[in-house]
């Protein structure tokens, strides 16, 4: 069980989580992955900032605002028995916390690994406290950064990649004996450290991938993500009214929406899981009860729907490159996505046009100028490109259901319901995957569409 | 080249003996040196950052039981992760015995080696049957080298021969004898009509089995050599926990007599199918080439094209396991100049 920042976010939510342990806990094995609590990360990163910039008088204020907090939260969580031990263990990370930003502050300097070993203390103090709530109700809890539970990553900092099997491996060489000892792992998500044991990050993914990776090492049955939503939607409830909790997907189509932007995990955190076909359930922390959505190796499609769900990602622009040269010519394609990629631009989007005159990519609004400038300094000038154009402020309508594969006439379905609410389509993506159909259409038509598609395939309540 | 040799017995002291007695020939050869530069055993150990006398550490080893005893440079130190972690060398050998329930102390002492830069060579296969995906994983981010020729056929190079001399070959099925004491037994049971417990006692008495048989008797020896050809051979990812392992206790002389009638002979096999590996003993004719008598092993490829092609070879012994190990070290020093 994984809970994330929100569902810790002060001392009721705190019990709360342990209280939902507790209900599960007997008749389970349950390992608990704790988020930093609220937004410590966020804040603990402006401190990191402001401390690189020398300025440490905010810096220290900031950082005196998350140290009372914890201790709040600990002093009111804990029983009289472990009250003084996590006191004392929430000084002891608060002045390591402290003298890690004098550091940075002093040197005026922020590698990526004083970073993450900055960012770190976010869940190395939410973890102790977790296990603390979980004793003052009688269960027997452990608290383990993630390099203790045995994950290991390479040192590439901010964003380290776990070293798989040497993971695993350890994972199950340290946990089997407190799970088998009826003890609760309490694991601090999102870090973890190098092989020499210097402390590193996830990066995307963060905790969420702390809790799919212990679960793959010790072959969980299943993966629970407490959060603050019900699940996963049919549609962004802020456009569609009657947008519904999606009671399961496929892991094929979670990835899908987690790359058009749905609130979900992120697909690095998915793949453990869907590798050792774990389901995953994403539940409410404040609705325990409800069901939540279940993501798992099963493409049932829900009473007969072929579309699942549609998702939208704004802040889209569209760079078109055409030439009547371009037809023939080797290449050019290649050209285009190799400069993108060298210029750090991520293209989420490709159509070209069946002439092989025009090739479009859509990258986000603010990598826009930046790929257009990149592209005319390759580009121009060499005989078969004549324009470069831009078309800011769209947005990309995706549409996601893995019955879609083998249902014909879905694409002129979607197509057609769009149209019938005289929306232009910009650009219809090519070799898109078989669980989803996506296309752009511009920023403020973007709604419209959702809605359209949502009413086509009947998906709400 | 500076090795730190963890394990101090029969395979450690035949290695030390041919790294002494070839030592000329080595540098002629391929041009390097390889010098023991720490030695640990139970009770203690001894370095030398120039290179350790290797006769004198044998002479101490026989006269006193232990390194430690080793003049001047000899200590009652025997932790491995914390010699291997404060060392120069460049090599770990790692030949402690072997353990298939934690793999220890062979598993820390790899996994340190690995960690601060060094390269294996182990013949102890306890750590590669529990953890083989992991270590390789390791060896691989560090950019080091984790080999382990002297843990399957001891100087028979069925590793070396699948990997290096058949590239481009599917193979489709390995099978084979990869345990001599088993196989002795087995093959006393059958020529002298005994039973199981009379032919291990023999084995015992004659120094084929152990005082304590039941990593050979119960298959597991076989099962790890089976989960290291499997990983290394083919590319899967097992560990001992993914094996059906059923030893030869049950075999009895009826059995032997039944496949003698159909011209065949009950022998220990581990065997690597497309998606399963076992280890059981099963009747194998005796016009297969697989089917070898006495402490010998065989293994048996089955290529897609080439057919099927055998091995065939002594199996474990300390002297022949050094010169595995030897060919190791060779390896590492042309891969890395180390
Ligand atoms: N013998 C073979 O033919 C053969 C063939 C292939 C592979 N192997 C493998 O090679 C390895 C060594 O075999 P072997 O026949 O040489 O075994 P061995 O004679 O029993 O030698 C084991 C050595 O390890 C030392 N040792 C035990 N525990 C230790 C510890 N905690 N720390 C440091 N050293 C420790 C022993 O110390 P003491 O001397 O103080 O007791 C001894 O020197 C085994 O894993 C075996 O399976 C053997």
């Amino acid at each position: 069980m994984k809970f994330g920042g929100t569902s810790l976010a002060n001392a009721a939510r705190m019990k709360n989580a342990a209280r939902i342990i507790q209900r599960y806990s007997p008749k389970n094995k349950v390992v608990v992955v704790a988020s930093a609590i609220g937004n410590t990360t966020d804040q603990l990163t402006e401190i990191a900032e402001l401390a690189k910039k020398g300025d440490l008088r905010r810096a220290r204020k900031l950082l005196s605002k998350i140290q009372l907090s914890h201790r709040k939260i600990a002093r009111i969580v804990a029983g009289r028995g472990e009250t003084r031990e996590l006191v004392a263990k929430i000084e002891q990370l608060n002045s390591e916390l402290e003298r890690t930003v004098e550091g940075i502050g002093h040197l005026r300097e922020l590698t990526s690994r004083s970073r993450d070993y900055l960012l770190s203390f976010g869940e190395s103090l939410s973890a102790p406290i977790l296990a603390a709530t979980l004793s003052a109700i009688g269960l027997r809890a452990q608290a383990l950064t993630g390099a203790e539970a045995g994950i290991a990553t390479d040192d590439n900092f901010g964003e380290a990649k776990p070293l798989i099997e040497i993971s695993y491996h350890q994972v199950q060489q340290r946990l089997d004996p407190f799970l088998n000892r009826k003890m609760i792992p309490v694991v601090t998500g999102f870090i973890a450290a190098t092989v020499d044991g210097s402390t590193t990050t996830l990066g995307r993914g963060g905790s969420d991938y702390t809790a799919t990776l212990l679960a793959a090492a010790l072959e969980a049955d299943e993966i629970w993500i407490w959060t603050d939503v019900d699940g996963l939607m049919t549609a962004d409830p802020r456009i569609v009214k009657n947008a519904a909790v999606l009671p399961n997907i496929s892991f094929g189509e979670a990835l899908e929406l987690s790359y058009f932007g749905a609130k979900m995990m992120h697909p690095r955190a998915l793949q453990p899981a869907g590798q050792k076909k774990i389901p995953v359930r994403i539940k409410n922390s404040s609705r325990p009860s409800k069901n939540g959505t279940l993501v798992s190796a099963n493409e049932s499609h829900n009473g007969g729907k072929v579309v699942k769900a549609v998702s939208i990602i704004r802040d889209v622009g569209i760079v078109t490159v055409s030439g009547s040269g371009m037809m023939g010519a080797p290449g050019v394609a290649a050209k285009v996505f190799q400069t993108l990629g060298s210029n750090n631009v991520n293209v989420m989007m490709i159509s070209q046009g069946s002439s092989e005159a025009t090739i479009s990519c859509v990258v986000a609004n603010r990598d826009v100028d930046r790929a257009v400038r990149a592209l005319q300094l390759a580009l121009m000038g060499q005989g078969y490109v004549d324009k470069i154009t831009e078309e800011k402020d769209a947005c990309i309508i995706a549409v996601v259901g893995s019955g879609m594969k083998g249902t014909p006439g879905v694409a002129a379905r979607i197509f057609t319901a769009v149209a019938r609410r005289k929306v232009n389509i910009r650009m219809v993506a090519q070799g898109s995957s078989e669980y989803n159909v996506s296309f752009v259409v511009s920023l403020k038509d973007g709604p419209e569409a959702v809605r359209a598609i949502h009413e086509e395939f009947n998906l709400g309540r | 080249m500076r090795i730190i040799l963890a394990g101090f017995g029969t395979v450690g002291q035949a290695l030390a003996q041919v790294l002494h007695q070839d030592a000329d020939r080595i540098v002629q050869a391929y041009g390097f040196r390889p010098q023991l530069t720490t030695i640990v055993d139970s009770q203690g150990s001894c370095s030398d950052d120039t290179g350790l006398n290797i006769p004198l550490a044998l002479k101490t080893k026989k006269e006193y039981g232990t390194v430690a005893k080793y003049p001047r440079q000899g200590h009652r130190n025997s932790d491995g992760t914390h010699l291997i972690s404060n060392s120069e060398a460049e090599v770990v050998v790692e030949t402690t015995p072997t353990n298939f329930k934690d793999a220890e102390p062979g598993l820390s002492n790899i996994k340190a080696a690995l960690a601060n830069g060094k390269h294996v060579v182990t013949a102890n296969k306890g750590p590669l049957a529990l953890a083989m995906p992991a270590l390789l994983e390791l060896a691989n981010h560090r950019n080091r080298l984790l080999r382990f020729s002297g843990t399957v056929g001891g100087g028979t190079p069925f590793l070396d021969f699948a990997a290096k001399c058949m590239p481009g070959e599917r193979i489709v099925r390995i099978r084979g004898i990869l345990n001599g004491t088993t196989n002795y037994i087995l093959t006393r049971m059958e020529n002298a009509s005994l039973t199981f417990e009379k032919a291990l006692a023999e084995a015992q008495k004659k120094g084929y089995a152990e005082r304590d048989p039941t990593n050979d008797v119960e298959g597991f020896d076989t099962a790890a050599k089976i989960v290291i050809i499997a990983n290394w051979v083919l590319k899967k990812q097992y560990s001992l926990r993914n094996l059906d392992i059923t030893g030869i206790t049950k075999v009895t002389p009826q059995k032997l007599k039944e496949a003698k009638a159909s011209r065949a002979k009950v022998k220990l096999v581990g065997r690597i199918e497309e998606s399963s590996v076992s280890v059981a003993p099963e009747q194998v004719p005796t016009v297969d080439p697989t089917c070898v008598p006495d402490t010998l092993n065989a293994l048996t490829f089955s290529t897609e094209h080439a057919g099927d092609i055998t091995l065939i070879g002594p199996g474990a012994g300390g002297e022949r396991t050094a010169s595995a190990i030897v060919r190791d070290l060779v390896s590492i020093r042309q891969e890395y100049a180390a």
